[in-house]
């Protein structure tokens, strides 16, 4: 059930001139960015799913956590990012969805540059098979990019933060 | 308000992933052990697999570019980017009592249990072992053995 008002992004105070510079970008550009992003962590989280086993061997590479617990990410993360960008493009959810996402890629981007400065030989293991050939500076490209899309989509405004 | 909101739809996100989360860990229970990514059976170090001498086949799992570079001696390249290409010329030199030793370039890379686990399940292959640390620790081995040499 919706709220007769529902909470905009522009109660959080953030700067007014990035706002009235958000705020000139046509309400369809959002949409697709919605679709677009939300598509990306659902085409990751598909292909993580078909091959977890793969996708704990790549938490592992990161040497971070112990095993026991890469193995329980590997089942449980693929399916959150799926559930995610569907929230992305149903925009149900939303707000939620949105603060996941900007969670786990900005966690991501920490493991991955953190590996970097340790000497690791990574696979991100974030794109299966598709990402295994890219090199440090296009993981950290696409990652940033995404980072920067999902927190435009976080204060864009006006936004209306639907729950169902 | 927003704060409140944010917090259920977290927690119902979180949730919803957490269902079929559970139902593939108890669909793969028999498929991947939670105590460690290789069991210690499947592991080999550097001097054992060195004493099999002529029963042990090398495979290297790493990029064309870095085989081409350099390798041990008499392995063949197997690496996942031409897995279909490469699997028959290996498969025409493996015979059943050799034992494999897949390697990558060091203890922290992927692609040797990745080798390994597809030719235990896509080429029905038994006695395939990972390489403990890799290619980096075939170098440190030889280098210790060639300074133990020269005393």
């Amino acid at each position: 059930m919706l709220n007769d008002r529902r909470p905009v992004v522009s109660e959080m105070n953030e700067p007014s001139t990035l706002n009235s510079q958000l705020s000139t970008i046509p309400q369809f550009v959002w949409r697709i960015a919605d679709v677009i992003v939300g598509g990306v962590f659902i085409y990751a989280g598909a292909i993580k799913v078909l091959d977890p086993i793969r996708f704990a061997n790549d938490i592992e590479n990161y040497k971070i956590l112990p095993w026991t617990i890469g193995v329980g990410l590997a089942f449980y993360l693929p399916w959150l990012e799926i559930f995610c960008g569907l929230a992305l493009i149903l925009r149900r959810l939303y707000l939620g969805g949105l603060t996941i996402l900007t969670a786990l890629i900005s966690a991501f981007l920490v493991a991955t540059i953190a590996a970097k400065i340790r000497g690791l030989d990574i696979t991100c293991g974030c794109f299966g098979h598709v990402s295994q050939r890219w090199n440090f500076s296009a993981h950290l490209a696409l990652d940033l990019l995404l980072l920067a899309a999902l927190i435009l989509l976080l204060f864009r405004p006006g936004r209306d933060f639907r729950l169902a | 308000m927003v704060k409140s909101l944010l917090v259920r739809q977290v927690l119902i996100l979180a949730a919803l992933g957490l269902v079929p989360g559970i139902g593939q860990a108890i669909y793969f229970r028999d498929k991947v052990s939670w105590r460690s990514p290789v069991p210690a059976s499947e592991m080999v170090t550097v001097t054992q697999a060195r004493a099999w001498g002529e029963n042990a086949i090398w495979v290297d799992a790493r990029p064309d570019s870095e085989f081409a570079r350099d390798h041990v001696p008499g392995a063949l390249p197997l690496n996942e980017d031409r897995w279909s290409e490469l699997l028959p010329q290996f498969l025409a030199a493996w015979s059943q009592e050799k034992k494999v030793v897949v390697y990558c370039s060091s203890q922290s890379c992927n692609a040797s249990r990745e080798v390994a686990r597809r030719l235990r399940n896509e080429a029905q292959l038994k006695n395939v072992f990972v390489l403990e640390g890799g290619w980096e620790e075939w170098l440190r081995t030889n280098r210790r053995n060639l300074k133990w040499l020269n005393r």
